[in-house]
């Protein structure tokens, strides 16, 4: 059995972000750089699945970007994974959802994948349609936002979560991709050992323009701080008063009555 | 790893380059991770049990201590023969250093991992090793360190526990009791010195169940309270032949060798805990409100910040340049030589000065950082549920721990002299070379279009200046320098002092190309901070000296070559302090 788990390097959330030069982007001086935390579940997951399952299951990870990108690699392989792929690409951050899926798609189709883990959406663009879209492009089964998993047998079993705190649970078959959500698991620390094993395993290089066919459907036009918004008007005094000015304030400002 | 290879004490009568020191820059991915690890496992798992590891919960801190085990944490500087890793020392300090944010577990984990478990790693025998090694990297032991008694801390020599010979000769007896054991509560090996018929000092492995061992009450500490701290009782307690750890009468070179370690590591594990205390420190000042603003507004406050983040950013220069220069050094001896240990204890030995300088610089270091945290809070800072309080009280045994910072102040010159005499380090000729450019000094211009130039050329004067100086003690002195405690005290200051701006400078030269152009401000900042206030501390030393040493004509021409070779152009010093300053303030946390 083969599985993929794909993951994306994003900035520490705690940073402080400004736009690039070109703005439509932040800019990526001075920042620190982590494994995306929904891409630490996926991983775990895929892991944990690995290890059931044993030797007969190859878990590759895989994630597109510069050169940076080795060290978030480095820790899935840390984490468990047997082997990886870094799709190098030093645009990856100027890509939109749907070609970095394509990219992907591109190597699996190739690979023939099982099972494919992602995370339900990075910490960063936050547009949670990589994984769906890789899904759209094999044609594999999908489901996504997933707090539970079990699988057995080529079953998949997935509680995912819905609106309004409801769970539902999904049943599909291999070939399948899932993204992962907070709640599913807790990811491990890389113990000592694994990361010094982790140095002996195989990254494969692949240049982006090898696996890129597509072009963007999405292009960010601008990427600013936001703008500042007014203080807002507490209102004072007697109970009757205060709803009218209330209602006042809503037809003259909003559009709630319109 | 750097192209030459130092001697201890080089740094003193050489000029060292950029790329030639180990910088925290220079981390490989793995160390990276393996620091990240340890830092998670401090955040996720220990300090959400600070208040009840504080308030000595033992059996959590043995827990804990089963968890590192699990993680790798006890396996950094173990033979992959038994199980262990064999790590560079950079990542046994990097590994100190993010565990000592975790406050009285970190001296657990230590005294563990240092004392306790390295003289089985350097001098055990095979058959040894086999038997505990496994144990101690796995957690399921814990292991402590006895050479303290109530009568000999400093003079650790003048041990009064013996061990005499059974009968049957298949035993040895130890009677005699220590004092201040770490872990001595929840140890189960125990490292123990002896004399052997009251004169041979050796070591011994004993195991806690050994009959005639009983531990002592936990003492009632002023810091890291939540560390065990017991006396180890020997009565006639029976140690089998086969547990004697090294040679008879060896037992010094043990117990010195493993210090080095030690101190070092204490270095790293103060620049961690300093790196907390600011963060504290810089938190609380953008959070606390005084006449109508933030506190981090006044530039009282901010001067503290700039001071301690400089200092900090120093003290990592230090510990890591150190880690490279044994690193180096370590790595020219092929695993497969037969005494692999004793070229390696030699390896470390070489920079045992360094070592001493790494234990007094980064433990004042972290006095001066805690101190500062506290004024930041105010009285919030003298009230115990605030973190600043317990970080000034478990910043206090660092001073006297792993040899005292007066012990280890002694060493630097004393060692500097020893390797003079027998022609290992030619201090005399550069002394000499010192006192010429002291009748008649050079004044060339600085080049500015160099980095760090007038930073540079302070620090090759104030080479001149410890010649100077360490020429004129020895001179007037002659053997008897080392009964003048005072003035090696203030030679020493300036060799720390010394090492501590090298340090600083040429990791802030060799990283600045790679970066952007705020953190190129913040780290000139860094520099030009340090380096004034080195060199403040460095001239008041050198003056010190100097009075103790000469008088009349001969000490007003020591005083002016001071003066001169202490002068530093700080232009722009205010403006760095703000910098930095506002720095730390929008990151709130220590910036490098
Ligand atoms: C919490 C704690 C944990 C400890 N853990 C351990 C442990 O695990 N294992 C262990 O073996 N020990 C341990 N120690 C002991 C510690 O290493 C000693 O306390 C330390 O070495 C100082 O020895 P002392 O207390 O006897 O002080 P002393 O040696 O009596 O020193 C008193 C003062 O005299 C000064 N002094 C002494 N000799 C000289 C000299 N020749 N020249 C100039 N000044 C001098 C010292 O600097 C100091 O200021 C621990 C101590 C504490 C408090």
């Amino acid at each position: 059995m083969k599985i993929l788990v794909c993951i994306k390097q994003v900035p520490d959330l705690e940073s402080r972000f400004k736009p690039n030069a070109e703005g439509v982007w932040y800019s990526e001086t001075d920042l620190a750089w982590r494994m995306n935390e929904y891409d630490e579940y996926a991983v775990e997951q895929a892991v944990q699945l690995r290890e059931k399952l044993g030797e007969t299951t190859e878990l590759t990870v895989l994630s597109i970007g510069p050169e940076r990108v080795v060290e978030a690699i480095k820790k899935a392989l840390a984490m468990g994974c047997d082997r990886a792929v870094h799709v190098r690409d030093s645009a990856a951050a100027a890509k939109d959802p749907w070609q970095i899926a394509s990219i992907i798609a591109a190597y699996a189709k190739r690979e023939g994948f099982d099972l494919i883990f992602a995370g339900m959406q990075s910490q960063d663009r936050g547009s949670a349609q990589v994984g769906v879209a890789v899904a759209e492009q094999l044609g594999y089964a999908c489901t996504t936002t997933i707090v539970g998993f079990e699988y057995d047998n080529g079953a998949i079993t997935a509680k995912r979560e819905l609106e309004g705190g409801m769970k539902g649970v999904v049943r599909m078959k291999a070939p399948a991709l899932i993204t992962c959500q907070l709640g599913l698991n807790v990811p491990r620390y890389p113990t000592l050992p694994n990361i010094m094993k982790a140095k002996k395993k195989e990254i494969s290089v692949i240049p982006v323009a090898e696996l890129l066919t597509e072009g963007a459907l999405a292009n960010t036009t601008s990427f600013h701080s936001p703008a500042k918004k007014g203080g807002g008007v507490v209102l004072e005094g007697e109970v009757d008063l205060l709803v009218s000015q209330l209602l006042g304030i809503l037809h003259e400002k909003t559009a709630v009555f319109r | 790893m750097s192209a030459k290879l130092f001697k201890g004490a080089e740094y003193l009568i050489s000029e060292v380059s950029s790329a030639d020191v180990f910088t925290p820059e220079d981390f490989s991915d793995e160390q990276r991770q393996i620091g990240a690890t340890t830092e998670q496992f401090v955040l996720n798992e220990v300090l959400p049990h600070r208040e009840e590891i504080e308030h000595h919960n033992l059996p959590l801190t043995v827990e804990l201590m089963k968890k590192c085990g699990e993680l790798g944490l006890l396996m950094i500087d173990a033979p992959e023969e038994y199980g262990g890793l064999e790590l560079d020392k950079a990542t046994s300090m990097l590994a100190a250093e993010k565990l000592a944010q975790a406050g009285s577990f970190s001296v657990t984990y230590s005294a563990h991992t240092g004392i306790g478990t390295l003289p089985l790693v350097y001098y055990g025998t095979k058959e040894q090793k086999e038997k505990y090694l496994g144990k101690i990297i796995s957690g399921e032991w814990i292991a402590a360190y006895c050479l303290t008694e109530p009568g000999s801390g400093s003079d650790a020599l003048g041990a009064a526990a013996t061990a005499t010979l059974s009968p049957d000769g298949r035993h040895y007896i130890l009677n005699g009791t220590k004092q201040f054991i770490t872990n001595g509560g929840i140890a189960n090996l125990y490292t123990v010195f002896a004399k052997i018929d009251k004169q041979h000092f050796t070591g011994f492995l004993v195991e806690r169940t050994t009959e005639g061992l009983s531990v002592g009450a936990e003492e009632n500490k002023m810091g890291v309270r939540g560390s065990s701290t017991t006396q180890i009782i020997l009565e006639d307690a029976m140690v089998p032949v086969e547990n004697l750890l090294g040679e008879i009468g060896k037992g010094h070179k043990i117990a010195f060798n493993v210090l080095n370690v030690g101190r070092f590591k204490l270095g790293a594990g103060a620049t961690g805990a300093a790196k907390r205390a600011i963060t504290e420190g810089v938190r609380y000042a953008n959070e606390r409100k005084a006449f109508g603003v933030p506190i981090a507004t006044f530039g009282a406050i901010q001067e503290k910040i700039a001071d301690q983040t400089a200092a900090i950013f120093a003290s990592e220069s230090v510990v890591y340049r150190l880690a490279g220069l044994i690193d180096d050094r370590l790595a020219t001896i092929p695993k497969e030589t037969p005494d692999y240990y004793e070229a390696y204890q030699e390896g470390i030995e070489e920079y045992s000065i360094e070592c001493a300088i790494a234990k007094v610089f980064c433990s004042e270091m972290l006095a001066d950082t805690v101190d500062a945290v506290v004024q930041i809070h105010g009285g919030y800072g003298f009230i115990q549920e605030y973190a600043a309080e317990g970080y000034y009280r478990d910043e206090r045994i660092n001073r006297i721990w792993e040899g005292t910072n007066e012990i280890n102040r002694l060493l630097i010159p004393g060692i500097i002299l020893k390797r003079a005499m027998k022609g290992e380090i030619p201090l005399q000729k550069e002394a000499m070379k010192a006192f010429e450019s002291l009748m008649s000094p050079s004044f060339d211009e600085l080049d500015d279009s160099l980095p760090f130039a007038a930073e540079k050329a302070l620090l090759a004067n104030l080479k001149q200046a410890f010649l100077v100086l360490a020429g004129s003690g020895v001179q007037k002195f002659m053997n008897t320098i080392k009964d003048e405690q005072e003035i090696l005290l203030a030679v020493a200051d300036v060799a720390i002092n010394i090492f501590a701006i090298e340090s600083a400078i040429l990791r802030a030269e060799k990283i600045l190309p790679a970066l952007s152009d705020s953190r190129k401000a913040s780290i000139r900042a860094a520099v030009k901070v340090f380096t004034f206030n080195g060199s403040e501390k460095t001239a008041s030393a050198a003056r010190r000296a100097a009075y103790y040493i000469e008088e009349g004509d001969t000490l007003t021409m020591l005083l002016a070559g001071i003066r001169r070779f202490t002068r530093y152009d700080a232009t722009g010093l205010l403006q760095a302090k703000r910098q930095l300053a506002s720095a730390s303030i929008a990151a709130e946390k220590y910036i490098f």
